[in-house]
């Protein structure tokens, strides 16, 4: 009974949260236009790279043009996730931190890490679904067939696991916070690395494989579902996918309760 | 409702010299100083009491605060609000406090103030029949009518502060916790807000915690205070007993109908202030009768009024008895 009051509770509080993101984007009208077309701009960018590449090969690192395009489709989806969902909150966090505006958050009934992560969207990053689904189209026409209906669920449910991983990854980041006084650098450094995702997983190789499948498992997020969508995707990278995000998802939250015992609280 | 028990707040503080050496000798050897912000207090608040707590700048009140909400943990003692240890920020504790910090808000700056206070329902999980009394007793209280929809980047300071008070009662919380509620409003809205802070205390019997560097905030809405210094507390009482304990004097304030002698004011206490129609003499407490006479049968007065010495002044006095030396 408790938890079901808790799960509603907290639905209430992301409908009300998602209600204010997309009222603070209609109130700057101009602003929100601007940013979707900066949005479309930089997706069509992130296919310059792989033209360039393919310009001169017909394979890269045993990926046909149209299997890399998959991948770059969910670089794209996965950029509006990052872009639209998870950076808006959390980067606030910091600014909270140096101001001591973190109090109100400690003072509320709910759990802190929640209240951050929800508290602010971008919808008009959005825009970038529409990117991914004419570049995954385009693909599958260049191949010749469509994805299975199974691939398609396992992909979104890669999707799911990816957008704990990136969410686990960037709470760890914005914990520095709490240790150092400015750390703004830190999450542009996490988005400029994230660039490599957009790359097929076997493209590094030694230690940058390393780095790509384990530390920032960006392989996990774009490559495997591009491998299910393809029906390439072993079963077993399902559940290393299904423990990775939960590995990372407890260590943020050991590392984000640690954070907050440092919390100092800005002298007002 | 509140117990605090030998509470201690300690920082660790990087010290260094000025100048470019001492700069960098710190990047390869640091040196740190240990400060005690709250250095061992006790005291105990009972439900639906209004507690001012004072002290100059510095003196640990903000920490205090802090360390009752839980946002700080202590480095020892105990702390108890409602039973609960703050620290642990239980749900069920977070949902009975509220916290007005006066230099900080938690309204959200680009929407009204309607978005937050529908933010907070949601966050308080308060029911929408009680959600709708509070809202609207709120806004006929404290005037909000024509600031609801308006963006809280457009209010004033006195509008914005009122709405931070009205965003932290959605809940009708049981424990205030007020860090200079009034700092930078006008007089009007000083006393709108104390006006409102009283009322809602004798509601709700809900108990109040303040610190305020206005005296006036003090009298008009707490009868004890808890004095602190440097991280002790120094007093703990009425506001009446702590003037009679500083400054053992009443103020005698004269009006007159023509000008008089300093010397003829000289007899019956300190002199003040003299002005032609005005002298305001300081007395002893045992010769108040005395003087009282002695200025209405020799001098030229048309009224009289004996007071107690300005809060500013006895806490002065107080401070001052406490200064390191």
């Amino acid at each position: 009974m408790k938890s079901l009051r808790s799960y509603r509770k907290y639905r209430r509080l992301l409908a009300v949260q998602v209600r204010a993101s997309v009222l603070l984007a209609l109130q700057y009208r101009l602003d929100a236009a601007f940013d979707a077309a900066v949005e479309l701009f930089y997706a069509a960018t992130a296919l310059v790279p792989l033209l360039v590449v393919f310009g001169t090969r017909g394979t890269v690192a045993g990926w046909s043009y149209p299997e890399s395009l998959l991948v770059v489709g969910w670089f794209t989806l996965l950029q509006t996730v990052l872009d639209g969902i998870i950076v808006p909150g959390l980067t606030a966090v910091v600014e909270h931190v140096r101001k001591g505006t973190l109090d109100f958050v400690l003072l509320k009934p709910a759990d802190a890490e929640f209240l951050v992560s929800t508290a602010r969207f971008q919808p008009t990053r959005f825009t970038n679904v529409i990117t991914a689904g004419l570049i995954f189209a385009y693909a599958f026409h260049q191949l010749g067939r469509g994805p299975s209906p199974g691939g398609m669920v396992i992909a979104l449910v890669l999707l799911a696991f990816a957008t704990v991983v990136l969410h686990s990854l960037l709470i760890m980041a914005i914990a520095a916070s709490f240790y150092v006084v400015r750390i703004d650098n830190l999450a542009y450094l996490f988005t400029s690395v994230f660039d490599a995702a957009r790359w097929p997983r076997s493209v590094f190789r030694g230690l940058a494989h390393v780095l790509f499948t384990f530390v920032l498992p960006f392989a996990m997020m774009t490559s495997y579902p591009a491998e299910a969508l393809l029906g390439q995707l072993p079963p077993g990278r399902l559940l290393f996918a299904l423990l990775g995000a939960g590995a990372f998802a407890l260590a943020a939250r050991i590392v984000w309760n640690r954070a907050l015992g440092r919390y100092t609280s800005a002298s007002s | 409702m509140i117990s605090v028990t030998n509470l201690r707040k300690e920082y660790r503080v990087h010290r260094r010299a000025p100048g470019m050496a001492a700069a960098l000798r710190s990047v390869f050897v640091r040196s740190y100083d240990t400060v005690r912000a709250v250095d061992g207090i006790d005291f105990t608040i009972g439900e639906g009491e209004r507690v001012g707590f004072l002290g100059p700048n510095g003196a640990g009140k903000t920490t205090t605060l802090k360390l009752l909400s839980g946002l700080l943990h202590p480095s020892s003692g105990d702390v108890r609000v409602l039973g609960f240890e703050p620290r642990e920020r239980d749900d069920a504790f977070l949902q009975q406090i509220m916290l007005v910090l006066g230099q900080k808000q938690q309204l959200i700056w680009d929407l009204p103030p309607a978005d937050t206070f529908e933010l907070n329902r949601a966050i308080y999980d308060v029911p929408a029949a009680q959600y709708k009394q509070t809202l609207d007793e709120l806004v006929t209280l404290l005037d909000l009518s024509v600031v609801m929809a308006k963006p809280t980047r457009q209010l004033s300071l006195g509008e914005r502060m009122k709405c931070e008070l009205a965003a932290a009662l959605i809940h009708r919380p049981r424990v205030l916790f007020l860090d200079e509620p009034t700092i930078g409003l006008d007089v009007d809205m000083q006393v709108t807000l104390r006006t409102f802070i009283n009322e809602y205390n004798q509601r709700w019997n809900a108990t109040l915690l303040l610190t305020s560097h206005y005296m006036d905030d003090v009298e008009a809405m707490c009868p004890r205070v808890i004095v602190v210094d440097h991280g002790k507390l120094i007093y703990d009482g009425t506001l009446e007993a702590l003037a009679e304990k500083a400054r053992p004097e009443k103020r005698l304030v004269l009006r007159l109908s023509k000008p008089v002698d300093a010397a003829d004011l000289a007899k019956l206490g300190v002199i003040v202030r003299h002005e032609a129609a005005v002298a305001v003499l300081r007395v002893e407490r045992d010769r108040v009768k005395e003087s009282v006479g002695a200025a209405l049968g020799n001098l030229p007065v048309v009224d009289l009024t004996v007071e107690n010495p300005p809060l500013e002044e006895v806490m002065r006095d107080v401070f001052r008895k406490t200064e390191p030396t």
